[in-house]
């Protein structure tokens, strides 16, 4: 039917395999990396002569990794229930109703999508410090509270969910609220749990805003928290223990997915985007 | 449905709240500081017009970050979109094993910039990087990669596009399983082979999403910075530093706050004039 047929599938295997190596092998570096000693790294050798578990306690006694980790967790799941708890509700009432001022308010989302987000890092900087919020993970959090995205993806599969079953369901004396979470949330699940996933692993890698607002040594993200430990070692890196750091911060994401995988691959495109 | 807007209110505030703290109210004054020469650390300030602008076009360094962010952004995109198209075509059937390939194709999207960034530096490490090996094994003499201003950027824009192209690569896999199969056999019924079904179904068909993708990796490329930070910082001799890198350079390490803002508005500019260009572009050439 189409080129796939010509080409011999022992060939195909060959390559894809290839390619799927090259994609992970940074990984396999970085894992394997982290149990050699420092001057093996630097030999370059693949496995290694012997597993230097004891890295891992080395590291972690030198750098709270787990404090870092707990924190980008739970900051994360936060930011990500109230993303979509919000972007639902706002979703809702720009899918469904018609209302004096509902065109302009979706413009002002849809402009500020487009803006990058550090035009407004200064300003956000400032308004933080006055209400004492820099430092703090409760700052951190209601600053990252909107997204644009979860807004239109939402919005893009409420589309799908139809105008009469809202109706109907008016007609029977139902209220918005129990509509949008009796209703319309069983009918779009995945796209919630799709979103839910995105939200979750955008913010556990967010990097530059927290590395402004979040310095202190026990706020800070895992993302921040092994940026500053390798900016801080230029001078003589040990990069057994530069690669477990890397490793403690990566792995745990990588398991989520592999667990989560197939709301990854097949979910992404279902509802959010017309093709 | 009618619904007064009290009535929505309930709903809306959640989202607007915060929109209007954290997004709008510092736009707009961002907007403003762009107008004067405040340094962030005195409370006094002048206000100097588009002064801030007009002096971005007299300072070469921004000459230079423009041109980055051009070289880096065609750099990123331009293969992303052809390999991430290439990769999805191969998943344009199901087989045995086909979902592992895409898991492991896909897993880099996944995990912190930051922290295979660090992964990369190590692989591009010149004396004992595995990289070099590898290219030693096959008699290709090792480069320099971060740490020359020829090859940085070309080792910067690889560790995106390896982000990337699982990504790209779903929403195409999205798209070609939406093209019907009765335009192949009608194809191939006319004789077309390989190359001409691709070039006269499958591209004009998958279009909006080529458009779409064009459009979120251009945005994404403009507002690179993590990779950058860890790689390069901007380095070696500005080789690396885009307009976003230097929009960081200018507010939190020269406290030049006017002439950031500017920056940072001129990276909106350029973003609005892609999005209408794309747009008027997308009219013509898509088929929806």
């Amino acid at each position: 039917m189409n080129d796939s047929k010509n080409a011999p599938l022992i060939i195909k295997h060959l390559f894809l395999a290839l390619s799927s190596v090259l994609f992970v092998f940074p990984f396999i570096w970085m894992i394997l990396s982290s149990f050699k000693t420092s001057s093996e790294v630097l030999k370059g050798g693949f496995w290694p002569e012997k597993f230097h578990w004891e890295n891992y306690r080395e590291v972690l006694d030198i750098l709270p990794l787990q404090t870092y980790l707990f924190n980008s967790f739970y900051t994360s799941l936060i930011i990500t229930v109230y993303v979509l708890i919000s972007s639902a509700l706002f979703a809702y009432m720009l899918t469904f109703y018609k209302f004096k001022g509902k065109q302009f308010a979706f413009s002002v989302v849809m402009a500020t999508y487009m803006i990058p987000g550090a035009v407004s890092y200064v300003p956000v900087y400032v308004i933080l410090a006055k209400m004492g919020l820099l430092n703090t993970h409760f700052g951190y959090t209601i600053s990252m509270s909107v997204s644009v995205f979860a807004i239109f993806y939402l919005k893009q599969s409420f589309h799908n969910v139809g105008f009469e079953i809202i109706e109907a369901a008016k007609i029977d004396g139902a209220s918005d609220w129990k509509i949008l979470w009796k209703i319309v949330f069983p009918m779009t699940r995945s796209s919630f749990v799709t979103l839910g996933l995105v939200t979750f692993i955008g913010n556990y890698n967010n990097y530059i805003w927290p590395a402004l607002i979040l310095n202190d040594g026990s706020k800070k993200l895992i993302t921040n928290g092994i940026a500053d430990y390798f900016i801080n070692s230029s001078l003589g890196r040990d990069w057994s223990h530069i690669m477990v750091a890397s490793t403690i911060a990566t792995v745990p994401l990588l398991i989520v997915f592999l667990v989560l995988q197939k709301w990854f691959l097949s979910g992404v495109t279902d509802s959010g985007i017309k093709g | 449905m009618q619904i007064k807007l009290s009535k929505a209110v309930f709903f809306l505030l959640p989202v607007g709240i915060p929109l209007i703290l954290f997004w709008i109210i510092p736009n707009l004054y961002s907007l403003g500081i762009s107008f004067t020469d405040w340094d962030f650390m005195t409370t006094g300030f002048n206000f100097v017009g588009l002064d801030n602008y007009f002096d971005l076009f007299t300072q070469s360094f921004f000459i230079h970050a423009l041109l980055n962010t051009l070289y880096f952004g065609i750099g990123t995109v331009v293969p992303t979109i052809v390999l991430g198209l290439g990769f999805a075509l191969f998943f344009q059937k199901n087989f045995k094993g086909s979902a592992i390939y895409k898991l492991l194709i896909f897993s880099p999207w996944v995990t912190p910039t930051v922290a295979v960034s660090i992964v990369w530096s190590l692989l591009y490490e010149p004396d004992y990087g595995v990289i070099n090996k590898m290219l030693g094994l096959f008699g290709i003499p090792g480069l320099d990669w971060l740490q020359s201003s020829k090859t940085a950027m070309l080792a910067v824009i690889i560790v995106t596009v390896w982000k990337l192209i699982g990504w790209t690569m779903i929403f195409y896999i999205g798209a070609l399983e939406k093209v019907p199969n009765s335009l192949y056999e009608a194809a191939s019924i006319d004789g077309a082979n390989s190359w001409q079904k691709l070039k006269n179904v499958t591209l004009p068909l998958v279009s909006p999403t080529t458009f779409f993708l064009i459009v979120v990796n251009t945005i994404t490329s403009i507002q690179a910075y993590d990779q950058i930070k860890i790689l390069t910082q901007g380095g070696p001799s500005g080789s690396t530093r885009t307009l976003l890198y230097l929009f960081f350079q200018q507010a939190f390490e020269q406290f030049e706050m006017g002439s950031a803002t500017a920056i940072a508005f001129f990276i909106l500019i350029i973003t609005i004039l892609l999005s209408v260009l794309s747009k008027i572009i997308g009219d013509k050439w898509v088929n929806y």
